[in-house]
């Protein structure tokens, strides 16, 4: 009995041991089950950070957010810039084998523009009005007017290239993804795991340079910070500030703190008495502390004062214009007669813990000054439906995802589209001028005016952009988060 | 009367101990050492201190304030839901019990199938209708636990209406509703007073679960579930923010399940 429970114990020891001979594939937290692994079908960044392994773009976004070739190696427009013409890499090849052709690339655009397919990104690629393919290796496309921010759509995960065999076969992509990407598709355990492995035909030469990678689906934040002390998972980017001190004390692991690209706001339903006035708006302003709500509720970051994330291109510094100043506040809403009587209510959507957070902070802040504010959580389909397209709220705290182009922040806005129902023509007007106009000089002066109107008549309290903390094992190195797309890039990542 | 003196012992703890925190409950602004909504973000995740006797949450709201006014959220609920079904449910059980065998197969009917739901499952569906929000949770409660008395009543009801004196009365020619009030009614009050107290523990606990779950107060109010629901991120690095709701919660659900059988031994004669 007991030389039976000592070889078993050898046997077992041996297995582990050869185990722990073959590499270890990387595991990273993903925090929560894509809606779909279709890039086409989307618009979840779940879904997004995880085909970035297993797609590839024409073109697509550099370390400093620069836009430059991937699957196209060059591209020009012509004068008018109604011509774009688009020169493929050679060598190219999908996953099943197929070679890489303007004829995939075609089908690709045509797949997402197609009104039956009904993809949420569609309205991107509005502006090409046809696609010509004179040779296998060039992709011409038309455009009706000028439309510079088709560049970043063409950059932005939606804009993945599949294989016009497998479109034509109606394939199930959104379960069985097929590209041209770093990594091909193994499996997915829905609520569990994806599983990839190394595309040894990747036209960048000699990478990856790790074989297997596994994207462990953790929903709770504390559980991820276990697993990285745990090294059970070798990356995270959802960690807070509060996570730190342990996860250093560990000894085990990395910690990166990028800024993001994204805005977090207060807005505020401009359409709605007493928010329609603008003395109540500034009001709110004065009476936000941003720096507090950003250290507080999304782990640090800088104010914004406009709508722009920080550190981009676009962004010009207007935080002067309403610093922290209750008793400015107090005075504004008693010029404007808005006192304790008046209800204001303030949707949150109850899966983001730290907009959850913060709302809590505004309403106290508010309360300072004399707003009545009552908080109502909803899900996410409800806000969805409610606020960002109904418009049936007073205030709600959120974030807008960074954009590659300043079109695609500010499009909208100054018009009853957007969900802060703010109406204000001149800066629609110059919003809709810079999206035709051509190079970043001539939309910087545009979009700075648009910009500007926004700061003076804050149709949001423009709380600023946070930062991000990358958690990796000690083992990793080379991972690259795209700071605007939020997509991870695994492709010159190493493991040791 | 309870003979064991151990019982006893834990019957007079529970009564104590509901009745603290009843007292705590009413007089909250009074005990309460800081307003439960007020954050001190210089003194965020604080332990337990001279300060704050219970250190403090992620946003530095004291945790001792927020606990006693939770405990108006749960008794809240807990009264208004308990009251609701127990009049909804001894009504429906009454009705059944003396109408025609029709209307009672009827209603039980109605009430059988509300009870093969899962209670959480069927009050996360009540409050989705409704709102969320802790008016919408007593309502969605007390529907829910309304079965338990209406089964409870009608078959106390059924074997009540057999009983000499009854038929006397009615022999007599008593109207029913005299009958119902004069010697029905006085004869279920124990039932239905331990079954209350029983209810009550429930109550307090699908509260704190709705809560939880985002469905039931709304923050920044103090409730126990939304304590413990902010509490999951910081398990590690700030435990003493789970620790306290969480005894409240559990005490306060031990203490209604001790009063629900000490009564029902005292109430119940048969014993």
């Amino acid at each position: 009995m007991r030389r039976t429970f000592l070889l078993a114990l050898a046997a077992g020891l041996l297995i582990a041991g050869l185990a722990g001979a073959a590499p270890k594939p990387l595991t990273w937290a993903l925090s929560g089950n894509p809606d779909s692994l279709d890039p086409q079908k989307t618009a979840g960044t779940l879904t997004f950070q995880t085909v970035r392994s297993l797609y590839d773009t024409l073109v697509e976004p550099d370390a400093k957010g620069q836009i430059v070739g991937a699957l196209a190696e060059r591209w020009q427009t012509s004068a008018d810039n109604l011509t774009w013409t688009f020169t493929l890499r050679k060598g190219v090849k999908f996953h099943n084998g197929d070679a890489l052709t303007s004829a995939d690339v075609r089908a690709s655009f045509e797949r997402i523009k197609n009104k039956e397919f009904a993809s949420p990104k569609a309205s991107e690629y509005a502006a090409i009005t046809s696609i010509e393919t004179p040779d296998p290796s060039t992709v011409v496309f038309k455009l009706a007017k000028p439309f510079s921010p088709l560049l970043a759509a063409l950059a932005s995960g939606w804009g993945a290239i599949l294989p016009k065999s497998l479109i034509d076969s109606g394939h199930d992509f959104s379960s069985k993804p097929v590209g041209t990407g770093p990594f091909v598709f193994k499996e997915w355990v829905r609520d569990n795991r994806i599983v990839l492995a190394k595309n040894p035909d990747y036209w960048l030469k000699g990478l990856p340079k790790f074989d297997s990678l596994i994207f462990q689906i953790i929903p709770e934040r504390a559980v991820q910070v276990q697993g990285l002390i745990a090294g059970q998972i070798d990356g995270s980017d959802i960690i807070d500030q509060e996570d730190v001190p342990m996860l250093e004390a560990s000894g085990k692991v990395n910690i990166d703190r990028p800024l993001t690209a994204q805005i977090f706001v207060l807005a505020m339903n401009c359409s709605k008495p007493p928010l329609n006035d603008l003395r109540v708006r500034q009001a709110v302003n004065h009476a936000i502390d941003k720096q507090a709500v950003l250290d507080v509720a999304y782990g640090g970051g800088k104010p914004v004062g406009t709508f722009m994330n920080y550190g981009n291109a676009y962004y010009r510094d207007f935080t002067s214009l309403y610093p922290y100043d209750p008793a400015k506040a107090r005075s504004l809403l008693a010029q404007a007669g808005v006192g304790k009587d008046t209800v204001l209510e303030m949707v949150l959507p109850a899966n983001y813990p730290p907009h959850v957070k913060a709302g809590e902070m505004y309403q106290e802040m508010l309360s300072k000054v004399g707003l009545n504010v009552q908080i109502k959580l909803v899900d996410w389909p409800t806000w969805l439906k409610d606020v960002y397209t109904a418009a049936k709220y007073d205030f709600t705290a959120i974030a807008h995802t960074g954009k590659l182009d300043p079109d695609g922040t500010l499009s909208g806005y100054g018009t009853e589209k957007r969900y802060v129902r703010w109406i204000n023509a001149t800066a629609a007007d110059y919003i809709a001028k810079g999206a035709g106009a051509v190079g970043e000089e001539n939309r910087k002066k545009l979009y700075d005016q648009a910009m500007m109107i926004m700061a003076r008549e804050v149709p949001f309290v423009f709380t600023g952009t946070s930062y991000r903390r990358v958690v990796t094992n000690k083992r990793v190195k080379g991972f690259r988060m795209d700071p605007i797309l939020d997509t991870y890039d695994f492709r010159h990542t190493e493991l040791q | 009367m309870i003979r064991r003196p151990a019982a006893r012992r834990l019957y007079y703890a529970a009564l104590l101990f509901l009745a603290i925190l009843g007292a705590a409950a009413i007089a909250a602004p009074l005990v309460a050492p800081y307003s439960p909504t007020e954050q001190h973000l210089d003194r965020r995740l604080a332990p337990p201190s001279r300060t704050h006797l219970l250190g403090t949450d992620n946003l530095g709201r004291d945790l001792l304030s927020r606990t006693i006014y939770g405990s108006r959220s749960a008794l809240l609920v807990g009264i208004v839901s308990v009251a609701i079904s127990a009049l909804l449910g001894s009504l429906v059980g009454l009705v059944a019990a003396l109408s025609s065998p029709s209307l009672d197969n009827l209603l039980m009917l109605v009430m059988d199938s509300l009870l093969s739901f899962p209670t959480v499952l069927l009050a996360i569906t009540v409050v989705s209708f409704l709102g969320y929000g802790l008016v919408q949770v007593m309502i969605a409660v007390g529907v829910i636990y309304a079965p338990t008395f209406a089964r409870l009543v009608r078959a106390e009801t059924l074997a009540l209406k057999n009983e000499g004196y009854v038929e006397a009365s009615q022999a007599l020619g008593t109207p029913q509703v005299l009958v119902v009030f004069r010697h029905i009614l006085p004869n279920l009050l124990g039932k239905v007073v331990v079954q209350c107290s029983i209810t009550f523990a429930l109550t307090v606990v699908i509260e704190a679960s709705l809560s939880y779950l985002g469905l039931g107060a709304q923050p920044p109010t103090p409730s126990w579930g939304l304590m413990l629901k902010d509490a999951r991120d910081y398990l590690v690095q700030a435990p003493w923010m789970a620790l306290y709701p969480g005894l409240a919660l559990a005490f306060t659900v031990l203490c209604f399940n001790i009063l629900g059988d000490s009564l029902s031994e005292r109430l119940n004669p048969k014993l």
